[in-house]
């Protein structure tokens, strides 16, 4: 307990006495596991947004009206059931009949009022507002539709948002690629940096050494020291990306098209996996650099006793 | 305490730094190694603490083969050697009582028990009021008697010196041998080596002779030089009055330290 209790105040006085070289550790992993972290959550925003983009209506069928030779809203009703029962279609489809078809367009041109005049409440047609279980059959659906005689024009979303579905698996696999290429990195600069900070005080290994010490007694100050440099990084990088994002999410929640706001469960899953991630790099990193030291200063193989 | 056997160490590149060494050393022993630079002094030093691999040879330290020792035993050797260099090799940022205290800790030593000792040596090395500076605060020879005071700490039963004195002046030498000079009377082993003429001659001890790793001469209470009976006669030994002398404000309340 008492070796335990020196060891840990034994890394503390190192901490304090080598301000210079700890800064440089623990900017090392706060940047590079921020720029990781930040392309996660960067990610994390397009694809959540993807996928409010991708609901809501696929497939709008303007329907004709009766003296177009269209069906009686009764017979829409019947023709609206029918489609729902369709597989690629989700059930319910909304019906919007003409009045609240000219309702919409007066809110839609509610600051062009001379526009708004020019039309009246019997010119625009009723239709089916429909949702599609996988976009990627708006096709199927939008061909079956085009052929019924009381259909006037179908309407589809499809090809817009094929390609915004493309667009989605690109930024997912650049996104985690880059988080992944940044963590590596990660890994290194701050392996690279305890190194550095060994190289520093290899004077101070090959002292210990002479007196007696043993490689654990060595090592553990060091891979304190190596923790506790993770862990500071780590839990900044969170903090640097965590709290930017909350005041982007307040700010940007009036805009209905952009959603910025991302779950906490998801930066509390992320924050621990990073800073266990900083913590891990910071104990390999320093058994890493210790290695070689610990090597150098004992007499090594005997090859005459052999 | 210390027996070498046949030690022959040949570095990469083929300089041979000894050569068939074989010498006993009893505990309680006090012996100089002296020679040129180069002569393999420094080596056998290292040798026994385990610094670098033997070519070929045995080394017996305490009774134990420490030629087959194996890695992760080294330390438990060396802490029952005690080393001081002619660098001091002091931690700059740790102070003189941290310093003292570090092979205690090493040793696991609980702190209630370190104090008093880190104190106590302090006082032996007449520093007992320095314990809180950085050994960039003090001249060489009182980091140098830091530095024994660190080898001595846990009472070691084997005090090696490489060229402890190289850095010093000749009263600052002084006073470093006399406090190596108190620990020997402890009955600590010591081994030294030295290419300093002086003490050598001063102490009147164990004195083996190195050329080029080999063993030339090895002579109980001898000199630096050799000499050829009957060419010149000896000069006088200086004794260790000449060196009270010197150096006249020693503390002199070491009994007690070493009891």
């Amino acid at each position: 307990m008492n070796r335990l209790a020196n060891l840990i105040r034994e890394a503390l006085i190192n901490l304090r006495r080598n301000v210079l070289v700890v800064t440089g550790a623990v900017l090392a992993v706060f940047i590079s596991l921020a720029l990781a972290f930040g392309a996660v959550v960067v990610n994390e925003m397009l694809r959540t947004n993807i996928r409010a983009w991708q609901e809501g209506t696929h497939v709008i069928a303007f329907l004709k009206d009766v003296d177009e030779g269209g069906l009686t809203p009764e017979q829409q009703q019947e023709l609206k059931a029918e489609v729902e029962t369709w597989t690629e279609v989700k059930a319910p489809v909304a019906y919007v009949d003409k009045l609240g078809a000219y309702e919409e367009f007066k809110t839609w041109f509610s600051d062009r009022p001379e526009l708004v005049e020019s039309i009246d409440a019997t010119v625009l047609p009723s239709s089916f507002r429909i949702e599609l279980n996988d976009i990627d059959q708006y096709q199927a659906v939008t061909a079956r539709l085009d052929v019924n005689p009381a259909v006037k024009e179908v309407k589809s979303l499809g090809p817009q948002i094929e390609s915004l579905s493309t667009l989605s698996r690109v930024l997912n696999v650049l996104g985690l690629g880059l988080a992944l290429v940044l963590g590596v990195s990660a890994v290194i600069l701050i392996a690279n940096t305890i190194r550095m900070a060994i190289y520093a005080r290899r004077d101070e290994v090959s002292i210990m050494k002479l007196v007696g010490a043993s490689n654990w007694y060595i090592r553990v100050p060091f891979v304190l020291e190596g923790l506790i440099e993770g862990l500071a990084g780590a839990v900044l990088a969170v903090l640097a990306i965590w709290i930017p994002s909350q005041n982007l999410s307040g700010a940007t929640a009036s805009i209905p098209l952009i959603q910025l706001t991302i779950s906490n469960g998801f930066f509390l899953r992320w924050g621990v996996l990073l800073v266990l991630f900083g913590a891990a790099a910071g104990v390999i990193g320093s058994l890493l650099g210790l290695s070689r030291y610990l090597r150098e200063a004992d007499g090594g193989a005997q090859p005459g006793a052999a | 305490m210390i027996r070498l056997q046949d030690v022959t160490k040949v570095y990469e590149g083929g300089t041979v730094a000894a050569r068939d060494v074989t010498l006993d050393i009893q505990k309680g022993e006090f012996v100089f190694l002296v020679g040129a630079s180069g002569s393999g002094k420094s080596t056998l030093i290292r040798l026994m603490l385990r610094q670098e691999p033997i070519t070929r040879g045995q080394i017996w330290v305490a009774g134990k083969d420490i030629t087959a020792l194996p890695n992760w035993k080294v330390p438990y050797l060396r802490r029952s050697i005690g080393t001081v260099f002619q660098d001091f090799k002091l931690l700059p940022n740790k102070t003189v009582a941290e310093n003292v205290a570090f092979a205690l800790e090493v040793l696991g030593r609980p702190r209630s028990v370190i104090g008093p000792q880190v104190e106590q040596v302090l006082d032996l090395v007449g520093l007992d009021d320095k314990g809180d500076r950085y050994p960039r605060q003090l001249s060489g020879g009182e980091q140098q008697r830091v530095s024994v005071a660190r080898a001595f700490v846990n009472r070691p039963p084997i005090l090696l010196a490489d060229e402890p004195t190289g850095n010093l002046d000749p009263a600052n030498s002084v006073g470093i041998m006399k406090l190596l000079d108190r620990i020997n009377r402890t009955g600590t082993t010591i081994v030294m080596a030295t290419h300093d003429h002086a003490i050598v001659d001063a102490m009147q001890r164990r004195v083996v002779a190195l050329e080029r790793g080999v063993v030339v001469r090895d002579q109980a209470s001898g000199r630096y030089d050799a000499f050829i009976a009957g060419d010149v006669e000896a000069p006088p030994a200086i004794d260790n009055d000449a060196m009270e002398e010197i150096v006249p404000d020693q503390p002199d309340d070491l009994g007690e330290a070493s009891a």
